[in-house]
């Protein structure tokens, strides 16, 4: 079979278990590798009464692993010149490693030690809990974080899986034993519903002799199932969180929205772009703030996950202003639903959105991040290569028919959070 | 005419005078070939073509930044960095973005003390887009009156959205605290007041004053052919007027003879700590024992640090000094040191957020007892070596992708040359543990400390 030298075309390999090997070239010239496990590992999976579970497990995963205690495996990363991340998200729990090319088979094996054999160090475990209780403070007083917490609580019903930041309550964590942590992992550090994706220099076979030979030995070959309460109307449209002495009052609209694998997707993907969603060029950027001169930043994302969605305008901007600023946000939100988009302006964004795929070609670690997205949202390999051809043939009625599904105001909650009250 | 720059620093000639340590081969940091050359209008220009890359990313980096503003217009550096975007005569408000955006380029900008930078990448075949914007703004930007008021408030956010943090409100105490004359005292956002109070006028005086080819730098990096750009540079810039004044700071800051401290309250949720202590500038000969010292306590040197980012990251380093002696006990939940390299004397600092239930008191102490070990007893010959592979491994990668390599030779130019870089790299390699500790007992003298505590007003909630 024909290997792919092009870092658009990611190729699907072999299944160890349920995972998913993929292997996508580096780019030209590039001298690094990156290589990330993703798996069923989110907070949507935390045991009722021990949320914070999947965070605490996705932070402790890459401290101290195998034989190595936390200084001994940063020590090895340093000698190698690597290093290791990690991401929590409500779906999945994801730990990426960087590093030479030159060595990426024994990087490889750092990763598998990683998302294999964490340790659970018991004075990790305590340091780990110490400092995801002092996020847990920050998410409660600052205002970006608190009105993100009070968005998606508002949105969301109990039990979803979007609802939470993941971080838990103060007793939550307190309550995880470090026989929680482990078993928590073995459940969702798993083969199965898992991907391995690999940006190397190297081509397929070697990839999948390495994967077989450093990542064969799950303790769990199922992947858990996310379970997904409907949402329904919110019964609060707004919430008001006075924090005195702050400078800065945030802004918040949003809502539930699709699944990364909804047919409406790409043109959802271009309404967000025109709202807010693209930088410089976005409605919300140029009345708020180049027009407007009232905020710092005002912009727009959609999350199309795995199995659904969210979507949120956002501006932060003084507590003298926020009264301008909102009713601009809500009027945006608004014509991007009841009036058609121009040619003229769909283009222009559209062409934008196709022109900036070799910027991502520049490093290992910008095209990795295009892998990943492909191969955790079980996208076709030529996904990249297909996607200038899906935004072409997206019209302007098609933006407004996603917007109406995909970022509906009339189903949205609105947060103020910072100095409401003190000025 | 590609030239090359002649940069020898004094600490390089302390190096050699000292000449006891074995020979051996001059290590180099691997980035492309450069390609150096400076126009009659006094603008330099490096070219850094790398022939597989798919991008181009063209920066502009000023010498201009918070250092030369002064009481009443601070902040003007940021400003004027935010009004080059909006207008020209060629460019009308809005035009720059569009030109670049619409061929899926980046752009944005940045401002420090010493330096304001511009930069655009963009998908190589658009390689004329940004040369066309930055030839035309480095002398032509219109900074309207109606621009400037509108952009007031922009800049005003910007601020606020700092202040919401701890954090900000502490360092800019800090170095309010430590500097008395010279212009690293204020925050290179600018004060409060001086936002609200600078004219129009005032603003477009300092714009004509300093930004011009005299204080700039042009980088491009990335997929591109030399000839070709170089002559489509000297095209476009060399019509351009040499201006630019002088950006050398005059004021000399007087030495500090006894602790500063301050103590600020706050919404917030847990007690801050930071504490600086004066470090010479950039070119002193002791700067690469002051980088060992960084990496020592705080894990990682802010000019070598690997991984995939345009610098210093954001992750734990458990075997810092800092971090094993706050953050492994209980003591902190993040703890680490920050040393940035400056033109002129500036601060080496220690940043510590406590652990729930710990006193600033006893977060101090333990800070200070971690420095004070430092100075007694020096550093391993363990640790000397563990700080010469990440540094080693750090600038092994450094020059991955267009836009990091115009970053990263932008900030070497404007810090001093390209070749500075190995210089420096040479110098930390080379660094022996007996001038580690003789650094730090030189730094950390109790005379020169600057420390500020932030106690969050209603403590810890849990809502």
């Amino acid at each position: 079979m024909s290997e792919s030298s092009n870092p658009l075309e990611i190729e699907y390999g072999i299944e160890l278990d349920g995972l998913r090997v993929v292997r996508q070239a580096s780019p030209a010239g590039a001298a690094s590798f990156s290589a990330s496990y993703v798996g069923p590992a989110g907070w949507g999976f935390d045991p009722s009464g021990l949320e914070g579970t999947a965070r605490l497990v996705n932070q402790l995963i890459t401290s101290a692993a195998g034989a190595r205690d936390r200084v001994e495996l940063a020590r090895a990363l340093d000698r190698a010149g690597a290093t290791l991340s990690r991401q929590s998200a409500p779906e999945s729990g994801e730990v990426t490693i960087w590093g030479p090319a030159t060595g990426w088979e024994r990087l490889l094996g750092i990763l598998a030690d990683v998302v294999l054999r964490p340790r659970f160090d018991p004075s990790d475990v305590a340091r780990a809990r110490r400092q995801i209780r002092e996020v847990q403070l920050r998410e409660a007083t600052q205002p970006a974080n608190r009105a993100e917490r009070e968005l998606w609580r508002t949105v969301f019903p109990d039990g979803h899986p979007y609802r939470e930041s993941g971080l838990g309550s103060a007793t939550s964590v307190d309550r995880i034993a470090r026989a929680d942590l482990v078993r928590f992992h073995r459940r969702h550090y798993t083969s199965g519903d898992a991907v391995l994706v690999v940006t190397a220099p190297a081509r397929r076979p070697a990839v999948e002799r390495a994967a077989r030979r450093l990542f064969g030995t799950f303790a769990e070959t199922r992947g858990p199932r996310l379970a997904l309460p409907k949402v329904r109307a919110p019964a609060v449209a707004t919430r008001s969180v006075d924090l005195p002495g702050r400078s800065q009052v945030e802004v918040r609209v949003g809502g539930a929205s699709i699944a990364r694998s909804a047919p409406e997707y790409p043109a959802a993907a271009l309404a967000n772009e025109i709202l807010g969603g693209r930088p410089l060029l976005s409605r919300l950027f140029q009345r708020v703030r180049e027009h407007g001169g009232l905020a710092y930043h005002a912009s727009s994302s959609l999350e199309a996950m795995r199995f659904a969605g969210h979507w949120e305008v956002q501006a932060g901007t003084g507590a003298d202003r926020y009264r301008k600023v909102l009713p601009m946000l809500r009027e945006e939100l608004d014509r991007l639903r009841t009036d058609t988009v121009g040619a003229r302006e769909l283009a222009a964004i559209r062409e934008s959105a196709i022109g900036e795929i070799p910027l991502a070609l520049e490093s290992t670690s910008d095209a990795h991040e295009l892998a990943v997205d492909v191969a955790y949202h079980r996208l076709a390999g030529d996904y990249w290569l297909r996607w200038p051809a899906a935004l072409r043939a997206v019209r302007p009625v098609d933006v407004r028919e996603a917007a109406e599904v995909a970022i509906d105001r009339r189903s949205s909650v609105t947060v103020l959070a910072g100095p409401l009250g003190s000025r | 005419m590609a030239t090359t720059e002649a940069d020898d620093t004094g600490w390089m000639r302390v190096i050699r005078e000292r000449g006891s340590r074995p020979p051996m081969a001059l290590p180099t940091v691997p980035r492309p070939r450069l390609t150096k050359f400076a126009l009659p209008n006094g603008l330099s220009v490096v070219l850094a073509p790398e022939p597989l890359s798919p991008t181009t990313s063209v920066w502009v980096w000023y010498r201009v930044g918070s250092k030369n503003e002064w009481p009443g217009i601070t902040g003007a550096s940021h400003w004027v960095e935010h009004m080059l975007f909006e207008g020209s005569p060629r460019y009308k408000k809005g035009d720059i973005d569009r030109a670049v955006v619409s061929v899926g380029g980046e752009l944005n900008a940045f401002t420090d003390t010493d330096f304001t930078a511009y930069f655009t990448t963009v998908p190589r075949e658009h390689l004329s887009v940004p040369l066309d914007i930055e030839s035309d703004r480095m002398t032509r930007a219109l900074i309207a009156d109606d621009e400037v008021a509108r952009e007031r408030t922009v800049i005003h956010s910007e601020r606020e959205g700092n202040e919401n943090w701890p954090e900000f409100r502490v360092e800019e105490e800090l170095y309010q605290l430590a500097f008395r004359v010279h212009p690293y005292r204020w925050d290179a956002l600018g004060r409060r007041e001086d936002i609200e109070r600078m004219t129009a006028e005032e603003l477009r005086g300092y714009y004509r004053r300093f930004y011009g080819t005299r204080n700039a730098i042009l980088v491009v990096a990335g997929g591109f052919d030399l000839a070709a750009t170089s002559a489509d540079v000297r095209h476009r810039f060399s019509p351009l007027p040499a201006t630019g004044d002088d950006v050398r700071v005059a004021e000399v800051e007087p030495d500090q003879r006894g602790e500063r401290r301050a103590e600020l309250s706050g919404p917030g949720t847990t007690p801050y700590l930071q504490v600086g202590w004066r470090s010479p500038a950039l070119h002193d000969p002791t700067t690469p024992a002051t980088m060992v010292l960084d990496t020592l306590l705080g894990g990682e040197s802010r000019l070598f640090a690997a991984g995939p980012g345009w610098g210093r990251g954001a992750r734990e380093h458990p075997s810092a000094r800092l971090y094993r002696a706050l953050v492994d006990p209980g003591l902190a939940v993040r703890a680490t040191s920050e040393w940035r390299p400056r033109e002129y004397p500036s601060l080496f600092t220690v940043q510590a957020l406590a652990a729930r239930g710990v006193s600033l008191d006893r977060l101090e102490a333990k800070v200070e007892e971690v420095v004070d070990r430092l100075a007694r007893t020096g550093p391993t010959a363990k640790e000397m070596e563990d700080v010469r592979t990440k540094v080693r491994r750090g600038a092994a990668l450094s020059y991955e992708g267009a836009s990091r390599t115009g970053f990263r030779l932008g900030y070497f130019s404007v810090l001093r040359s390209p070749e500075f870089e190995d210089k420096i790299y040479r110098a930390v390699l080379r660094t022996t543990a007996a001038e580690v500790k003789l650094r730090a007992r030189e730094l950390f003298r109790p005379a020169q400390r600057v420390v500020v505590r932030y106690e969050p007003i209603g403590g810890d909630r849990d809502e």
